[in-house]
């Protein structure tokens, strides 16, 4: 199965293992990985700043880029999201629609693509460590991806999971929101990072970036020594 | 009775909708779904009679249980219970076929006061209820889920009864008992279809009046009684 | 009072908020028992999705056609002898309300809760024609004493705690209790019984209006509505105008969802239907009813991408799931309606002027559309606002607008996209220690108050993507 990477920006910036071992997963399920190189960002700090002009100059661009792929798999729940919003924005656009349509119909989030479209529960890893895990707002309630990342924690061999106290809770991050509202902002993630403190993991596993930034932020400000892993890490390591 | 500024009210309410005013024809659709008729459904009623008794825990009223024959007893220990020295209560048509008037005069005989709402009487109502310790009424429709009693509000039957005194008592008739608000909503659409007017005032009443506005202690008893019994009696 | 409250700006009200510990504590452990509550009636129903599906298609059908429903909501108001008096501003309502209150010479008028006469600013309307006009509801009666505006649309003195409780009855009504919540309660009952007993207008709000019958109905815990709707010969029910339902049959489901939704009961413990005056023989309830309709900038949101906002059934779910709310508190939206739905609400009613900051505060998590039992999609109707904001009010700084202009050439633009990325270690060194920025520049700076921000990586993935298809070919 030919799939593209979507990288997000903020891995292809801030953290190039996620998106290496996002490659490596899906190549071991048998997936032939390409990488689209003009791919950019999928327009959602302008879109949720209110900047839909604008962000539509960046989402035309990733349609284009994606064309002539059979599936798009990023590793965030938030930018596949946001591509999935994008038939709603170019509905009246009689020359982005249908390739609106397209892209949202083949992207997939990857645990959402292992599980659901793949039908792949355990990749095989190993990990030795207590594990809690943060279900990202995006992730959960905007593409509906409730149980796919759990699901291969669990298949985890050695893996020690701890529930995350009020879990569904936004950590603050929420894009531009963490830089406009930075005060509201950083008591939210102060919050959060209670609620990890509590379980008394030694990883913080999250299926995005941007609340994995944000989180790992605030430990770090904090002294604390829980690390912060994007789920794709865990799940390649054998 | 008068009607001010409808047309230009709602003249500038179409044309913010874009389209012409609809004045007629319009019908409710087929809902997708019907969740509510769901709930409860198939349960016999000394099922549902289980149901109202659990629920009754949940919203802090007494449960109590009997026939017609016992029903006086039943009713005079809860007034004891309650130390009630002041009854006020409807003037329902269901007095006689309970024989309440018979409960009535007895524990007038030992000394109460009882007054049965006469419309007569006017305000004077009022000021009984507002000093009464007790008020007791049939319940019209009691629901089951929520236990919940259905007072159809008229002159035989006012609103303070259940509303003013310290001590509320409902007798159920276990024939009114019905799964939810779903029933009872249907009953009233389908009267008020067939052109009989609803009653001034319906109240759904759950149990004691409560608050919990003072942080988020949940206080029994507020502005309307402070205890209820609910006294089911097999029909 | 009116839908803006107070004068303190945006950033004021948040600081404020932020910080006051106690408010932010209680604010927390009310949002947990609502919270809990509601999930245990939707796990008890098992098909809450369902009952939300059919909440949404009634209020759509209703909204879609609210002209149809109000005429015959009047006409059957009307038949049974109750006057109806349809307002479309604020100050027509109170004009109105004010006439009949001068009319009845009326001195005192007992209320139930309603967020409509806050919202038109009634109180203060009837003080002005020399009336005295008190809150009924044990959270609004603290409030009005204390003059504090309420915070949450269901529990308005939820910011407060017992001692401020007993001290302002002490203060205000001489009370020499103690600040168990049940002394207070027990005081607020006689002293209130008293207004009741000698109120000469009572005026309540409308939870629902039953246009086939003209019926408006009070969902209500304390008793308090039915107090206000039993005692005083004059009646007067208030209500915004997208609060009608066709029938008894839909009622029965928007009742059920508001109560679950609101507080986690199958129903609060008065649900309490009123058709027009009492009937002859009747003893108690109005001889004179009158129901005032409000628009106040309602119908300015019908036949627009917000028309699903007037959907809202006033449960505050929304409130009560939202991370922002519970951080800042109510007053921080300087509205009478805060939290999501006060942040879509406010600026369709009262322009974007003065709120406009409300739609950005949210993270966008979705929480409140996730609780909706309606289904109002109320952090998209955020993102709506901002688009708004932005490009039809174009009220964002200049700052802000280039950055975007920025991002739009850099995302339209492969080279200049890779590029940057490529760069942005090296851009970002000068404010770099030990891979992490503790005290960034510009736009940074608020994020690293609270904490710290990466470098960016030493390789990006493109590069490393690159370098190994090279050397699988090679």
């Amino acid at each position: 199965m030919k799939v593209s990477l979507f990288i997000t920006c903020l891995c292809d910036m801030f953290s190039s293992d996620v998106g290496k071992d996002t490659v490596e997963i899906l190549e071991r399920v048998g997936c032939e990985v390409d990488f689209p190189e003009t791919q950019t960002c999928c327009g959602q700090p302008a879109y949720n700043s209110g900047y839909l002009t604008d962000a539509k100059e960046s989402m035309k661009q990733m349609m284009k880029a994606f064309r002539f792929s059979d599936y798009v798999v990023g590793p965030s729940g938030s930018c596949v999201g946001m591509l999935k919003e994008y038939p709603k924005l170019f509905e009246n656009d009689l020359v982005w629609r249908d390739e609106a349509k397209r892209l949202a119909d083949k992207s997939y989030e990857v645990t959402q693509f292992l599980v659901d479209v793949l039908g792949v529960v355990d990749v095989g890893s190993t990990f030795k460590g207590k594990i809690t895990y943060h279900p990202s707002c995006h992730m959960t309630r905007i593409l509906g991806v409730k149980d796919a990342p759990m699901t291969l924690l669990k298949h985890v061999e050695g893996a020690d999971l701890t529930e995350l106290p009020a879990k569904e809770d936004c950590c603050g991050f929420g894009g531009t929101f963490a830089v406009k509202n930075s005060m509201i902002s950083g008591e939210m993630v102060k919050e959060k990072a209670a609620h990890v403190s509590e379980t008394g993991a030694d990883y913080l596993v999250g299926g995005d970036m941007g609340c994995l930034l944000n989180i790992g932020g605030r430990m770090r400000r904090e002294g604390k020594h829980v690390k912060v892993a994007h789920i794709t890490e865990i799940l390649n390591q054998h | 009775m008068t009607i001010m500024n409808r047309e230009s009210f709602l003249n500038n309410v179409t044309a913010n909708l874009h389209r012409p005013r609809r004045t007629e024809g319009v019908e409710r659709p087929e809902w997708s779904v019907q969740p509510q008729d769901e709930v409860l459904s198939g349960l016999s009623q000394d099922e549902l009679v289980d149901v109202l008794e659990k629920h009754c825990a949940v919203i802090h009223t007494e449960f109590k249980r009997t026939d017609r024959t016992g029903l006086a007893a039943v009713l005079k220990e809860t007034v004891e219970g309650y130390a009630g020295k002041t009854i006020v209560a409807s003037s329902d048509p269901r007095n006689a076929d309970y024989g309440l008037h018979d409960f009535y005069q007895s524990i007038q005989d030992d000394g109460l006061e009882v007054h049965l709402w006469d419309e007569k009487e006017g305000k004077g109502n009022q000021a009984v209820a507002e000093r009464a310790d007790v008020g007791i009424t049939f319940s019209d429709i009691t629901l089951a889920e929520s236990g919940t009693v259905t007072l159809f509000n008229n002159k035989y039957n006012g609103r303070a009864i259940s509303l003013m005194p310290r001590n509320y008592i409902a007798i159920i008739p276990k024939s009114t008992i019905v799964p939810r608000l779903t029933q009872a909503t249907k009953q009233i659409h389908e009267a008020n279809e067939a052109g009989n007017d609803v009653a001034s005032c319906v109240s759904f009443v759950s149990g004691p009046s409560n608050s919990a506005d003072i942080e988020m202690n949940l206080i029994v008893g507020v502005h309307g009684p402070v205890e209820v019994t609910y006294i089911v009696v097999d029909d | 009072m009116s839908i803006k409250l107070g004068d303190a700006s945006y950033e004021e009200r948040v600081q404020e908020g932020v910080q006051n510990e106690f408010m932010r504590q209680a604010v927390a452990s009310a949002q947990g028992r609502f919270r809990s509550g509601k999930q245990k009636q939707a796990d008890k129903l098992g098909n809450w999705e369902d009952w939300r599906t059919l909440g949404e298609e009634i209020r759509t059908h209703t909204l879609e056609n609210i002209d149809y429903y109000l005429q015959l909501l009047s006409d059957n108001v009307s038949k049974r002898g109750g006057n109806v008096f349809f307002a479309q501003t604020a100050e027509e309502a109170n004009d109105y309300i004010q006439h009949v209150i001068k009319e009845k010479n009326a001195q005192k008028v007992v209320k139930s809760k309603s967020m409509v006469t806050e919202e038109i600013g009634m109180n203060e309307a009837l003080e002005e024609v020399g009336a005295d006009v008190v809150e009924s509801d044990l959270g609004e009666w603290i409030l009005q004493l204390d003059e504090d505006p309420p915070s949450h649309i269901v529990a308005p003195a939820v910011h407060k705690n017992k001692e401020q409780v007993k001290e302002t009855f002490t203060e205000k009504k001489g009370y020499n209790q103690s600040s168990q919540p049940e002394e207070l309660a027990s005081f607020a009952r006689e002293q209130l019984r008293q207004e009741f007993l000698s109120a000469d207008v009572g005026i309540t709000g409308c939870n629902f209006a039953v246009a086939e019958s003209g019926a408006v109905t009070l969902v209500t815990n304390e008793g308090n509505a039915r107090m206000a709707t039993t005692i005083p010969d004059t009646q007067i029910s208030v209500m915004g105008m997208e609060r009608v339902v066709p029938t008894y049959e839909e009622l029965d489901i928007l009742v059920s969802l508001l109560t679950r939704a609101a507080v986690g009961q199958d129903l609060t413990s008065y649900v309490t239907s009123i058709t027009g005056t009492r009937l002859e023989g009747e003893t108690d309830g109005p001889e004179d009813y009158h129901l005032v309709i409000v628009d106040n900038g309602r119908s300015k949101i019908l036949g627009t991408e917000f028309q699903s906002a007037l959907h809202c059934i006033r449960c505050a779910a929304c409130i009560n799931v939202c991370p922002v709310y519970r951080h800042v508190g109510g007053h921080a939206y300087g509205s009478v309606y805060p939290g999501p739905i006060g942040a879509v609400l406010t600026p369709l009613l009262d322009g974007y002027e003065d709120h406009k900051e409300l739609p950005y505060a949210s993270s966008l998590c979705g929480a409140c559309t996730e609780a909706c039992p309606v289904k109002i999609p109320l952090h998209e109707q955020l993102i709506r606002h901002r688009e708004i904001i932005v490009e039809q009010e174009k009220m964002t700084p200049r700052s802000e607008r280039l950055a975007m202009k920025g991002f739009a050439k850099w995302g339209s633009s492969p080279a200049a996209y890779k590029m940057s990325t490529a760069m942005a270690r090296s851009a970002m060194k000068p404010w770099t220690k030990d891979e992490t920025v503790a005290n960034g520049p510009g736009p940074l700076k608020g994020w690293t108050v609270n904490r710290d921000f990466p470098a960016p990586a030493k390789q990006t993935f493109r590069s490393w993507f690159k370098e190994r298809q090279k050397g699988g070919e090679s």
